[in-house]
């Protein structure tokens, strides 16, 4: 393009400079000062912010409720990838290798709650395991299970794993459309070598689309990962907030209670710090773990 | 013979799960739609069934008696600032990550990338303050201002990706038609960006709609909740008042423009929510 250097840069600097300052003031500044604040005992008034050094991160190791948060979040981290990636791999293979005639439809249904509001979920499950005009325990009894019946939510053993189901039933339609891309890029000729071969449908599962599909698993198992460490709080929040008896609090419900209800700003930071430490570990040694050559035949 | 009667039976089996899990997905929502036409005494008594009559009593009820009018307004206020100002500040960037030759721009483009995968919550309190000293706390725009930063790295991401198609020669003529850079810009790379900025708009418009955790901390009064927060509201209450009718007649309302726009631009919200989660 004919221009001067000058021009040029005023033209780069007009493009980039206002979204970086506001990037750099709404983003990556509060990272960083989050950071600095879990050095402080700080209730949120001016005055009394005080320098206690690593004292916020000593209280985290000695706080009885954050290993529970831990596990709770990689309890949801785990159940939700086994159930969105064992249902998802499942839709997906059905609806791409089985000619079904009405399989828009369903990839349109199974997608929608992808697109809904947490609060709406939240509150829509939350009517569901009701225990008197819930569905599940309507649904329980009419089967004739009534000893199955209980208070899901409100129930401390139950509470948790009640959360899930939920999140799977919000998340699947997203990764059974990435592995649906994954599947119909897998050309035919392999299916048809394979059917040649004598393998079976099992078999070609195994074999054939599974590999194949490997990269749309790993980057799908990822982001279930990270979605679910920075954001299984607000589902959280929306359905228990973190009750009963701290029963359901993750790190994030965690972080919220602590900074924005007991206005422990400086600790709530340290937990903060917590998250992004954990997740970048995990997000790491998921990847480390699943390296794995890519598959070509 | 044989094995066509296998693949029939086979066929009709797959089908369980699918036709299963389609209930699964589309009674709940259904149920809500029914339940916002019952009276409180119904819903007691007969809460997964049809509505007796159609009763438009509980939308009224959450339009007047629950402010659900002011939360739709400041949940479209938002919604509408904030992916306006989305692009208007995510365009310009994609536009010179994407064709500009700079120094730096490969790490620029890192930087914004990178921030998709970090766990916001930590900056969530320094910029609770940060709002507070700017006097945007409790305050929509605020908010809106809030909501645009946080979708600008996938914004960006979408739309470099989508200016990478169009072809170089296009400007190249541009120019030496003498059209100034910004003329470039605004006059062929926007209009031929549209389908990806289309794309974007609506993904963030849906997002800024439904959220819910950047409003419960950065707003305060009830004057200026977004709907999700005024459902939340009611749903806590609805423990106590057993105004569930009502809470079924706002999730109605809040739920809506969502459906409509999924009917309308079901392919493209499908397609760019996938690649963007494949690519990030």
């Amino acid at each position: 393009m004919v221009q001067s250097k000058k021009q040029k840069y005023t033209f780069l600097a007009f493009c980039l400079v206002p979204t970086f300052i506001m990037f750099a003031i709404f983003t990556l500044y509060p990272l960083f000062s989050g950071l600095y604040y879990s050095f402080f005992n700080w209730s949120g008034s001016s005055q009394n912010k005080e320098f206690i050094g690593i004292g916020n991160y000593i209280r985290l190791f000695n706080d009885a409720i954050i290993p529970n948060t831990i596990i709770h979040d990689y309890f949801l981290v785990v159940t939700k990838v086994i159930g969105i990636m064992v249902l998802a791999l499942f839709f997906a293979v059905a609806l791409t290798q089985l000619k079904i005639k009405e399989a828009p439809f369903y990839r349109i249904v199974f997608f929608f709650p992808n697109i809904m509001s947490v609060v709406v979920i939240g509150i829509l499950w939350t009517f569901i395991y009701n225990p008197s005009m819930g569905l599940i325990n309507s649904g329980l009894e009419f089967i004739g299970l009534e000893s199955w019946t209980r208070p899901w939510l409100g129930s401390e053993t139950w509470a948790l794993p009640s959360l899930v189901l939920p999140s799977i039933w919000a998340g699947i339609g997203l990764f059974m459309l990435m592995l649906m891309g994954g599947i119909s890029n897998v050309s035919k000729s392999y299916y048809e070598a394979a059917e040649i071969d004598g393998a079976n449908q099992w078999q070609q599962f195994w074999k054939v689309t599974l590999p194949l599909v490997w990269p749309q698993i790993k980057i799908s198992i990822l982001y279930i990962v990270i979605t679910t460490l920075n954001g299984s709080f607000v589902i959280v929040q929306v359905m228990t907030a973190g009750g009963p008896n701290n029963s359901t609090h993750v790190m994030g419900s965690y972080l919220y209670q602590q900074a924005f209800v007991q206005y422990n700003f400086g600790y709530g930071a340290t937990i903060g710090v917590m998250i992004l430490v954990l997740s970048l570990i995990t997000v790491l040694l998921l990847q480390f773990l699943m390296r794995r050559d890519k598959v070509e035949y | 013979m044989k094995r066509s009667v296998g693949q029939i039976l086979g066929r009709t089996g797959i089908r369980i799960p699918l036709i299963l899990w389609t209930i699964a997905v589309l009674y709940p929502i259904f149920w809500m739609f029914l339940g916002s036409f019952k009276s409180n005494a119904e819903i007691y008594r007969n809460p997964w069934g049809f509505p007796e009559t159609l009763n438009w009593q509980n939308f009224a009820n959450a339009w007047t008696n629950y402010n659900i009018d002011t939360s739709v307004f400041n949940s479209l206020i938002v919604t509408v600032v904030g992916t306006i100002l989305t692009l208007v500040l995510a365009i310009p960037t994609a536009y010179a990550i994407e064709r500009i030759n700079f120094k730096g721009s490969k790490l620029l483009f890192t930087l914004y990338v990178s921030a998709m995968m970090i766990p916001m919550v930590l900056g969530w309190i320094p910029l609770f303050f940060l709002l507070a000293d700017l006097n945007l706390l409790d305050n929509i725009y605020g908010l809106a201002i809030v909501y645009a930063v946080s979708q600008l790295p996938f914004t960006i991401f979408v739309l470099t990706s989508f200016m990478s198609t169009i072809p170089n020669s296009l400007e190249e003529a541009a120019a030496i038609d003498g059209l100034s850079p910004y003329g470039v810009l605004w006059k062929i790379i926007t209009p031929l960006t549209m389908s990806g900025i289309i794309t974007v708009t609506i993904m963030n418009a849906i997002q800024f709609w439904n959220e819910y955790f950047m409003a419960l901390i950065f707003l305060q009064s009830s004057g200026n909740y977004t709907l999700a927060l005024a459902i939340d509201y009611i749903s806590s209450e609805a423990q106590y008042t057993n105004a569930w009718g009502t809470l079924f007649a706002s999730l109605v309302i809040a739920i809506l423009p969502v459906i409509i726009l999924y009917a309308i631009f079901q392919r493209r919200i499908s397609q760019g929510m996938t690649e963007g989660a494949i690519k990030g």
